[in-house]
């Protein structure tokens, strides 16, 4: 199953996130729990983490992208080979954590 | 908002703004000192210094106690001395404290000594309501603009916060920097190149012909966003940004008032003796008798409860309701 991982939110007083650092290229495979990628806010970092085990198949906010909450940042799967499809519609959210700090 | 030098550009979040304007000046003036609370490596209260700190050493960037006469006095007199020196006083609340060594030695140093002592100090501060109540909440520049020889701008996104302290970083005298709580969330795009807002010009940000709105800093988002409600209702609401409260940009604000035929003012300080009340005067002494508004917050204090608080402060319904009044009057009154 493909999953589409959404900027989180909401977040006290943010309004936009910049996309600072991801933590796996395409192709990584994310544990539970794992880092997945930083946002930064105007005043915070915000750490988001897998929710659920999932392989990096596709980065849609790349680093120094801006990106509004609930907008995706890429999309994972369970397994590798999977087929990634052209739209997001349709597309279940992948679970997460995250922690403002 | 166009980054306006024409040449590339760069998103920054509205501190960033900040802090690049004053790394590009603290590396070419050495002698440019920072003092303030939280300025050093804690990065200032809105992370508008981060990384100044690490850059540029405790000399330069220099924390002080809670004493903002003291911070003034001392910024003023570094000042006189040769210095280059930008003052961060948290909250305008506290500007008060602030005034005597601003108001009756720095705007007056160089008129006292037929202009051998200048002194190029930047007061930076920040105004508005955000939860914070009575004493963290005010917005106070009106009270500074009739200071002879002191200098009054006040930004409303990343690119004129840039624009705005590079040139007050390069005046003579005394200029106060005024941004907005309400602006640190905010991101826009800012010139690549080094850039430069001139001081005493205003900037309209839309075009109309029903009603000039005349604002400054945040509530410039709060006009823009009336402007769209009023244009869905046929009224041509032109915006002007003042940028620069001291001086005041008269001729550019007349202009628009005289192809509009009418003038409504806003502002988040209190309209007795207001920016409004200075911006009409201004435009009748040119124009004569127009059709005018002011529109600000309630005669009270503001309320660190949020209900209360947005009971006080000026929003863009009572910006659309006061255009509505004033366009309305004229038609009963017709053309007296």
């Amino acid at each position: 199953m493909i999953y589409k991982l959404l900027v989180p939110g909401p977040i006290d007083d943010v309004e936009q996130v910049r996309v600072l650092e991801w933590h796996g290229e395409e192709g990584h495979a994310f544990a539970q729990g794992e880092l997945v990628v930083e946002l930064e806010t105007h005043k915070a970092l915000v750490e988001v983490r897998a929710g659920q085990a999932g392989i990096l198949r596709s980065v849609i906010s790349r680093e120094g992208d801006w990106v509004d909450i609930g907008s995706p940042l890429g999309l994972l799967s369970d397994k590798a080979d999977e087929p990634v499809p052209e739209s997001l519609e349709e597309l279940a959210e992948m679970a997460l954590s995250f922690e403002v700090s | 908002m166009s980054a306006e030098s024409g040449g590339g550009k760069v998103r920054l979040f509205f501190r960033e703004a900040i802090a690049r304007a004053l790394a590009e000046e603290m590396e070419r003036d050495e002698r440019l000192l920072v003092l303030g609370q939280d300025v050093g490596a804690f990065g200032g209260a809105y992370k508008e210094f981060a990384g100044l700190h690490e850059t540029f050493g405790p000399d330069r960037m220099r924390d002080t106690p809670v004493a903002e006469a003291a911070m003034v006095g001392l910024g003023a007199g570094a000042a006189a001395m040769g210095h280059r020196t930008l003052v961060s006083i948290t909250y305008m609340d506290f500007m008060t404290l602030g005034l005597d060594p601003l108001v009756n030695y720095a705007a007056k140093a160089r008129f006292k000594t037929a202009g051998r002592i200048t002194v190029p100090l930047v007061v930076k501060t920040t105004a508005g309501a955000k939860g914070q109540g009575v004493a963290h909440s005010q917005c106070l520049e009106s009270w500074l603009m009739g200071v002879p020889g002191l200098k009054v701008v006040a930004p409303s996104d990343p690119a004129s916060a840039y624009g705005l302290l590079k040139s007050a970083l390069r005046e003579e005298g005394p200029v106060v920097f005024i941004d907005h709580k309400r602006l640190f969330p905010k991101s826009g795009d800012v010139s690549s190149d080094e850039w430069f807002a001139p001081i005493g010009k205003a900037r309209r940000l839309r075009e109309g012909d029903d009603v000039t709105v005349v604002t400054h800093g945040y509530m410039v988002h709060v006009a823009m966003e009336a402007a769209q409600e009023l244009s869905e209702a046929g009224i041509g609401a032109e915006v002007i940004d003042l940028r620069s409260l001291a001086p005041l940009d008269a001729e550019t604000i007349a202009a628009s008032v005289a192809k509009t035929g009418a003038l409504a003012t806003l502002e988040e300080g209190q309209v007795t003796c207001g920016v409004g009340s200075e911006v009409a005067f201004r435009v009748m002494e040119r124009l004569g008798p127009v059709r005018a508004a002011r529109v600000g917050p309630l005669p009270a204090p503001v309320s660190s409860n949020p209900v209360l608080e947005a009971a006080c402060l000026p929003d863009a319904d009572r910006l659309v309701a006061a255009v509505h009044q004033l366009l309305g009057q004229a038609k009963t009154k017709g053309t007296a």
